[in-house]
């Protein structure tokens, strides 16, 4: 029984580290029509802000990863609206210079900080156990800060008129336009809000993991298995599908193993999305 | 007057292509398939700052010097991924450019993957990989850096169970060639020695081992061995483990990596009593090696300490082109390499092995170390003898 706890736990616990990605990931998709393949490389570029402003420059760990959420943001934003925006149309061609930039900040990492993964402890450390129950106190702030963006992003998204403005154009891209919308403002606000989200979750949780070159390629891959699974573009549907996954690759893992774990996560979702090809909450059809 | 000055000139551009002919004809290419990305880059890296230092040492020195020329020396590395069409692919570029000497890679996946490119191809490899088909009679032109576990587990195991009380053990490494492998053979070892034993296999890109670790726990596993797992792999679980409330003795019994185990897990304390195959034994020899690679190669060598596997194995192959007298026919190399003594300037005298576990000759074998830490301080190394089939 303990045992069973403890997986979940482990599950929630990835699952709100997914939502923070797939958030990210399915509003550029939902606004922009963009599948942002660029969206590991601000994952693992945050933390490696984080890691500079804490280990290297000695600033306390908060303020790192504000750090590194406003520094993605701000890359992300130059991103969209000098590079993004010239091929935005074009959805082949979006796809592509996402990818690039991937590459482009993989390889600057690479070369900026070497192949071998620094040292970059979480500052609080121990663990809250009862019974056969444990849960690191790291994991314990790390899951209170993924919930806390959770709902400050489901606050700006239905609860403002920037959230609302970003509601329309991912509805009806012409008539919000037609209406007053932005675009020119809104478009690299999402693009904004999305990657800094991924810097932010990259800066909290690679100190409680391990921070390397190559750890956004597997975050990628989560990223886009839970927005797909969740329905492409919507916000709750990545939610309840970042937790499933999470909950999923935990209780698969502790009872089948490593690699049977893995075999019935894919194996699920791949039933799920014959059934629902749009994904749980997805709509059937949708523009891009 | 024209016909001469024409003459002349013909004579001359003939003699010059035959001058540059002989010099270009000396000079040696060694392809290195090395993984430079993903968490076992620490290994490559290691593999191309020794065999650029072997190249360089070799240039300066003039160590190789065929008909009478001292030979250049390149070295062209490419990242193998860690996968074995990462190092297909790399063997195949080699084979493009007509390089015909190999060293590396390191892993079981790359060795597979790379061997039947670089046969089909006419190359001679020394490669390393702890898989139980490293080597061959099928691959006569590939050679062996050194012994797997199955060579070094046990004398570290013992140096384990003369320590820490234990009977049961956990191993866990990914769940490709390059992990089943190395830890079916560590558990047969454990096993004959009255440790049982249960296997943990995960998918490599895994970055959250903590479902991995809670099954672990589950199996009230008293030690704990990382076998073959990427460096930066083997860290979270030592971190997660021990946040799990595990107490026991890890052991890693697959390559070297402590440091950046170390760094990823959060340091010694976090290791506590850790155990681990250490390719060399550090003494005044090894540290003037430190020193030859700083002076010659401008910067401290690489952390990995596959580093000193990896120059022996440069060297080597250096030596067996000159006796060979040949940098293109890996035959005549190959055939040069088993007439030469396992030797090193640095590391000392070791054997050639292989026929009992490969059914070949055709491994190096060179006393080694073992690595221990108690209680979150590192002990002394101890030094092992060469492995020997006689």
């Amino acid at each position: 029984m303990d045992s069973f706890i403890a997986t979940g736990l482990i599950g929630i616990s990835l699952g709100s580290q997914y939502t923070l990605l797939a958030l990210g990931f399915t509003l550029i998709f939902g606004i922009l029509g963009v599948v942002n393949f660029a969206h590991g490389g601000f994952y693992v570029m945050g933390g490696y802000v984080a890691y500079y402003c804490n280990v290297i420059l000695g600033l306390p760990y908060p303020v790192a990863v504000m750090l590194a959420m406003l520094s993605m943001a701000a890359l992300g934003w130059l991103f969209e609206s000098l590079i993004l925006e010239r091929v935005i149309e074009d959805h082949q061609a979006t796809l592509m210079v996402t990818m690039g930039f991937y590459l482009v900040m993989a390889t600057a990492i690479l070369m900026i900080f070497g192949a071998e993964s620094p040292q970059f402890p979480f500052p609080v450390t121990g663990v809250w156990r009862l019974g056969g129950i444990y849960f690191p106190y790291a994991n314990m702030i790390v899951l209170g800060a993924c919930l806390a963006a959770i709902v400050f992003v489901y606050w700006l998204v239905y609860r403002t008129n920037i959230g609302r403005g970003m509601r329309a154009m991912s509805e009806d891209l012409p008539v919000a336009s037609a209406l007053g919308m932005r675009t020119k403002a809104l478009f690299p606000f999402a693009f904004a809000l999305a990657t800094g989200l991924a810097g932010g979750t990259g800066a909290l949780v690679t100190p409680i993991l391990a921070l390397a070159p190559h750890v956004g390629d597997s975050v990628l891959a989560f990223s886009f298995l839970t927005v797909i699974l969740g329905g492409l573009g919507s916000v709750t549907g990545a939610t309840c599908a970042a937790f499933i996954v999470g909950l999923i690759e935990a209780y698969a893992a502790v009872y089948l193993g490593g690699s049977k774990g893995a075999l019935t996560l894919f194996a699920l979702v791949l039933i799920i999305l014959v059934v629902r090809p749009q994904g749980l909450l997805g709509r059937e059809v949708r523009r891009s | 007057m024209t016909m001469r000055l024409g003459r002349f000139m013909c004579g001359t551009l003939l003699a010059s292509a035959a001058f540059g002919g002989a010099v270009s004809a000396c000079e040696l290419k060694i392809g290195v398939p090395a993984v430079l990305s993903g968490p076992a880059a620490q290994w490559g890296i290691a593999l191309r700052g020794a065999t650029e230092f072997a190249a360089k040492e070799a240039m300066e020195e003039k160590r190789l010097v065929i008909n009478g020329v001292a030979c250049t020396i390149s070295v062209k590395t490419i990242d193998s991924k860690y996968s074995a069409e990462g190092a297909a692919s790399a063997a195949s570029a080699f084979a493009a450019e007509g390089i015909k000497v190999i060293v590396g890679p390191v892993g079981s996946p790359e060795v597979t993957g790379m061997k039947p490119v670089a046969t089909r191809n006419r190359m001679v490899a020394m490669v390393n990989s702890f898989a139980k088909n490293s080597i061959g009679p099928e691959w006569p032109t590939v050679f062996h850096i050194g012994p797997g576990p199955s060579g070094w587990a046990a004398p570290i195991i013992d140096a384990g169970l003369q320590r820490f009380k234990f009977k049961t053990a956990a191993i866990v490494a990914p769940n490709d060639q390059g992990g089943t492998d190395i830890a079916s053979v560590n558990a047969d070892i454990f096993k004959q020695r009255g440790v049982s034993v249960t296997e943990e296999y995960y998918q490599r890109g895994t970055t959250n081992f903590a479902p991995i670790v809670t099954r672990i726990m589950s199996s009230n596993a008293e030690a704990l061995d990382l076998a073959s797992s990427p460096a930066g792999d083997a860290g979270i679980i030592v971190k997660q483990m021990r946040q799990a409330g595990f107490t026991g003795p890890i052991f890693r019994l697959g390559g070297p990596g402590t440091d950046e185990i170390a760094r990823v897990a959060g340091g010694l304390d976090i290791l506590k009593d850790f155990l681990w195959y250490e390719p060399v034994y550090m003494d005044d020899k090894m540290r003037a090696l430190e020193q030859k690679y700083e002076k010659l190669m401008g910067s401290a060598r690489p952390e990995n300490s596959d580093f000193f596997r990896w120059t022996f194995a440069a060297r080597m192959m250096i030596k067996a082109v000159q006796i060979a007298g040949t940098v293109d026919n890996a035959e005549k190399i190959s055939a040069a390499m088993r007439t030469l003594p396992v030797e090193d300037e640095h590391i000392g005298k070791g054997y050639w092995i292989g026929q009992k576990f490969f059914g070949i000759n055709q491994e190096m074998s060179y006393p080694f170390a073992i690595g221990v830490i108690q209680g979150g301080v590192k002990q002394p190394f101890i030094r092992a003898d060469a492995v020997s089939e006689k």
